[in-house]
């Protein structure tokens, strides 16, 4: 059975073509993409929540796009136990919404950060499940909001329930960090209790090409796939 | 109209003159306000339009030369690429957060208002001293500005530049380059098709920021009327030119509008008239239609450069899904004019009409100067000493000079790999993105070598184009077309204005000889604050490709025990290992040698060599050579944990310049056949070394490999906090 999923654009949006490639390029299936005002979605297996600065980043990153027409239907598709992913931008929309627990906060050095960053898995779901553990994955990161911020019970619980999906780490650069923006427990990336839905700063869709500097971010699609 | 009146509006009594008598009237303010718009450096050139005259801006791939929003080169197939290069140097130096930001906004919009989609941005910067307080002030800002500009809209910065030189301290200098793709069957021009045609206002409301944006762009400032024209700066806002681009772009690929003008400096005057005068038509435009954000009067409308806003030509028959497009992005449209058949500019407001000129006098009537300039005496001066250089004085100045150091701190700001097509980020010989959906590749870069221009402006700008020329070369990409941002002080001065003439003649020799045709470009001059001239600075930007991606070269080494080279012919006279010896040059250059005679025949054998050899594979990556020597590129190419062991006769040749010059890397068994393949094309070469595991090594003396690296990497964050 092939897999279906879609991508969804609020206006602002500037990785839903990115996302869009990425999946047709990976699951081979039908990917469908999806504007904010529609009212509904079409059955599929997996969403994507696209980076960008849906709605100019205006009031608080991610807020606006929180409250579109469309997340009705997002909730309800993520309700069904199918997979919602929040790249960036759309990890900061799906804290917005309360799909996930905690807020992403300015970056600890108060700036933009674009660059390659060094990740690897904490705990075992659904979408890193090809991903070995203390495997280090090369994918860029570039947001100005992504620094992770939780409260102390907020953390306890998503380590509790093995919530947290990616952490920051060291790569094979000298000078690379252990913790790049500032985020508790250098948390790049959290589900849902259930693990069915998944937010990360950094973007595997940048990351997935031969001619990207690395392929890293195939593994996500492999794991949801195989 | 009394002469303080026109004086303010940056005109001088004779131009008034020619004005007057050709309408044999007197002038609304409204006319007074388009004139002090049009007849000013940045919009009509009047400086240095004759000069521009003699530069090559054709051959067989150009498809749109100067003149339009952008120029646009065929990359073969249905694809071309559009490309302009501006400044927006006083707006940055007064509100450097929003000045810098309006000025990649105006850029991209330069871009998709010829139906390109914009693919990838470059930028060229230049500050005071950083020991000058304010110059941490105007980096932070304008970094911030390019980077919230750029992220937000989503449109990768892949390269540029970033200089320090005192005469940039009370101007700085910020160029903004925008490349972009289209389809060559879908180009949309701003000259109207028919008489008739409606004229729309799409984008952003009109409010009063910018008015007279222009005009004071090309005034000379003085430290204390920053305040007082800080009204004058634009404010950006990338999200509403987000919706525009995809508003217009999708517009266009519908074939519902005609033809398009974006609303840059001079707001709805230029570009209504630069529509009229193009297609050798009359417009008629009612400004009581205008959207607005607040009560403006119409003077107030016609020069507002609020952001974000457009003209287009629409067939009626197409205004109602045209709206309808525009209302799903949530864009503000209005019909507020047509196309007429008289040839002339008319603005209506309250049923009268306050504009009413021939389109001739405001454009083809506009003056044109032949400023007076002094040809820049010849130098003679002494000659280097180079006698008790310290290798490890060398390095540790050339690791603690900004000019040098690793500028990750400014790009990493800058978001490079959004659309997910960048092949190559910034920090790279030249920034490398693929056309969308194809294997073929684009590469891009900007460069000045101020210093060298001052010094002897036709070479230096010979050293200049070539530097970019190199650039692309070591990436195996074949070099195009250029786009030019001529950056001067007042031409008013002979000598400045001898830099210019001269420079431009520089340009015109390398491009030819280059077959690189200068296909857009921008002026900025009167870059002055309280009588200290910034240096010249003709910026370029060059462009090349290549049909396939799988060819590109690394910038970077690829592996332990392959065999260094390095390319090209050492200049004798070489101002590199001085200007590391001593950061003061650039104050007593008059008293030092003129710059070498550069040789551009060899420059073009080398780069054909190179481009074979990255061909065949031998090339496993290259670098050029540049400013801070043979050492500065092998710092450059350092990856991972490689490292290199060098040796070399006289430590100072590590420092050196090259005329053509790469360091390359090939496998040992290559070795043989890279050699004799040089030799029998006449390229110069000399075997330097080879790459080692973890360790720099210079004739037998190891160095601290961690300490270089990391100082090279991060001593630059640390001397700007």
């Amino acid at each position: 059975m092939s897999f279906k999923s879609a991508v969804i654009t609020f206006p602002g949006s500037n990785c839903d073509r990115d996302a869009l490639c990425y999946l047709q390029d990976l699951t081979k299936g039908v990917v469908y993409n999806i504007w904010h005002e529609e009212a509904s979605l079409p059955q599929v297996d997996l969403v994507i929540l696209p980076g960008g600065f849906s709605f100019g980043d205006y009031l608080r990153s991610g807020a606006m796009a929180s409250k579109s027409k469309i997340i009705n239907d997002v909730i309800k598709h993520a309700n069904d136990d199918r997979y919602l992913l929040g790249i960036c931008n759309g990890f900061q929309i799906l804290t917005e919404i309360g799909l996930l627990g905690g807020a992403l906060i300015q970056n600890k050095n108060l700036k933009f950060l674009g660059k390659n960053c060094f990740i690897k898995k904490k705990f075992k779901n659904n979408f890193n499940s090809s991903i070995k553990e203390d495997q280090v994955l090369q994918i860029p990161v570039a947001h100005n909001e992504g620094n992770f911020y939780c409260d102390n019970e907020t953390l306890k619980s998503l380590k509790n329930n093995e919530q947290i999906a990616f952490e920051y780490c060291k790569g094979e650069f000298s000078n690379s960090e252990e913790n790049i923006n500032g985020s508790i427990e250098a948390i790049a990336g959290i589900t849902n209790k259930k693990k069915n839905i998944l937010g990360m700063m950094p973007h595997p869709e940048r990351a997935y090409s031969d001619f990207h500097p690395s392929q890293d971010g195939k593994l996500i699609i492999e794991s949801l796939i195989t | 109209m009394n002469e303080d009146l026109i004086l303010q509006h940056g005109l001088t009594l004779d131009e008034f003159k020619i004005i007057k008598n050709y309408l044999n009237r007197d002038l609304t303010m409204e006319e007074l306000g388009i004139f002090s718009a049009m007849w000013n450096e940045h919009c009509c050139y009047k400086t240095s339009k004759k000069w521009l005259k003699k530069l090559p801006t054709e051959n067989e791939i150009v498809i749109q030369g100067p003149g339009e929003n952008a120029g646009i080169i065929d990359i073969q197939d249905n694809d071309g690429i559009a490309f302009k290069i501006e400044s927006h140097n006083h707006p940055s130096y007064i509100e450097p957060f929003n000045g810098s930001a309006t000025g990649v906004g105006g850029i991209l919009r330069d871009i998709f208002t010829m139906g390109a989609r914009p693919i990838a941005t470059l930028d060229s910067i230049r500050f005071g001293l950083i020991e000058n307080e304010k110059t941490k002030y105007l980096l932070n800002g304008v970094v911030h500005g390019i980077g919230h500009y750029g992220n937000c809209i989503g449109i990768p910065n892949i390269g540029g530049e970033c200089e320090f030189e005192t005469t940039y301290g009370f101007n700085n200098l910020v160029n903004a380059m925008a490349v972009g793709h289209v389809q060559k069957d879908k180009i949309f021009y701003s000259k109207p098709k028919s008489i008739g045609g409606l004229i729309v206002y799409i984008g952003s409301k009109t409010g009063k920021d910018g008015i007279h944006g222009a005009s004071m762009a090309s005034d000379v400032f003085s430290e204390d009327d920053e305040d007082d024209k800080r009204p004058s700066v634009q404010v950006g806002d990338p999200f509403m030119e987000k919706l525009l681009m995809e508003g217009c772009l999708e517009l266009m690929s519908l074939g519902l509008i005609e033809s398009m003008q974006d609303m840059g400096a001079a707001g709805i005057t230029s570009s209504s008239v630069e529509m009229a005068s193009k297609g050798n038509v009359g417009v008629l435009i009612n400004l009581d239609k205008v959207p607005l954000r607040q009560p403006l009067s119409a003077y107030e409308i016609l020069l507002s450069e609020s952001q974000e806003r457009m003209l287009a030509v629409i067939d009626e028959k197409n205004n109602l899904k045209v709206k309808e497009i525009l209302q799903k992005w949530q864009i503000d449209y209005e019909v507020i004019g047509e196309i007429t058949n008289n040839k002339r500019v008319v603005f209506e407001s309250n049923n009268k009409k306050v504009v009413d000129l021939p389109v001739d006098i405001i454009v083809d009537d506009a003056p044109e100067y032949d400023r007076e300039f002094y040809m820049p005496r010849k130098r003679k001066g002494k000659d280097f000493n180079f006698s008790n250089i310290k290798l490890e004085d060398m390095i540790n100045t050339l690791l603690s000079n900004l000019n040098y150091l690793d500028k990750s701190w400014v790009f990493n700001q800058y978001d490079s790999t959004v659309m997910g097509d960048t092949v190559k980020e910034p920090g790279q010989s030249s920034g490398i993105v693929k056309i969308h959906g194809t294997q073929k590749v684009i590469g891009a870069t900007t460069d000045c070598n101020p210093l060298y221009i001052r010094i002897n402006p036709y070479e230096g700008m010979k050293y200049t184009v070539a530097e970019s020329y190199r650039n692309l070369i070591s990436c195996n990409i074949s070099p195009l077309a250029i786009t030019n941002n001529l950056n001067f002080a007042s031409p008013l001065d002979p000598n400045i204005m001898g830099e210019l003439v001269l420079s431009i003649d520089g340009l015109k020799t390398a491009a030819a000889k280059f077959n690189t045709p200068i296909v857009s470009g921008n002026v900025s001059l009167y870059n002055q604050t309280n009588e200290i001239p910034i240096k010249p600075t003709p910026v370029i930007g060059m462009v090349g490709s290549n049909q396939d991606l799988k060819k590109i070269n690394s910038n970077k080494f690829c592996n332990i025990g392959n065999k260094i080279l390095v390319l090209g012919k050492q200049l004798e006279k070489n101002l590199s290992p001085y200007l590391l010896q001593d950061q003061n040059l650039a104050s007593k250059i008059n008293d030092y040698n003129d710059l070498e005679e550069l040789d551009l025949d060899y420059e073009k054998k080398v780069a054909d060599s190179v481009l074979k050899m990255s061909d065949f594979k031998y090339i496993m990556s290259c670098n050029d050579i540049s400013r801070g020597g043979v050492f500065l590129s092998l710092l450059k190419m350092q990856y991972k944990d490689m490292g290199f062991k060098v040796n070399i006769p006289d430590p100072i040749d590590l420092f050196c310049e090259y005329s053509a010059g790469y360091v390359i890397e090939i496998r040992n068994e290559d070795l043989n056949n890279v050699t004799s393949f040089l030799s029998k094309n006449g390229v110069g070469y000399f075997e330097i070394g080879e790459i080692i595991r973890e360790n720099i090594e210079i004739n037998s003396k190891k160095f601290d490999y961690f300490d270089i690296i990391n100082n090279y990497h991060n001593n630059f964050e640390k001397i700007i906090n």
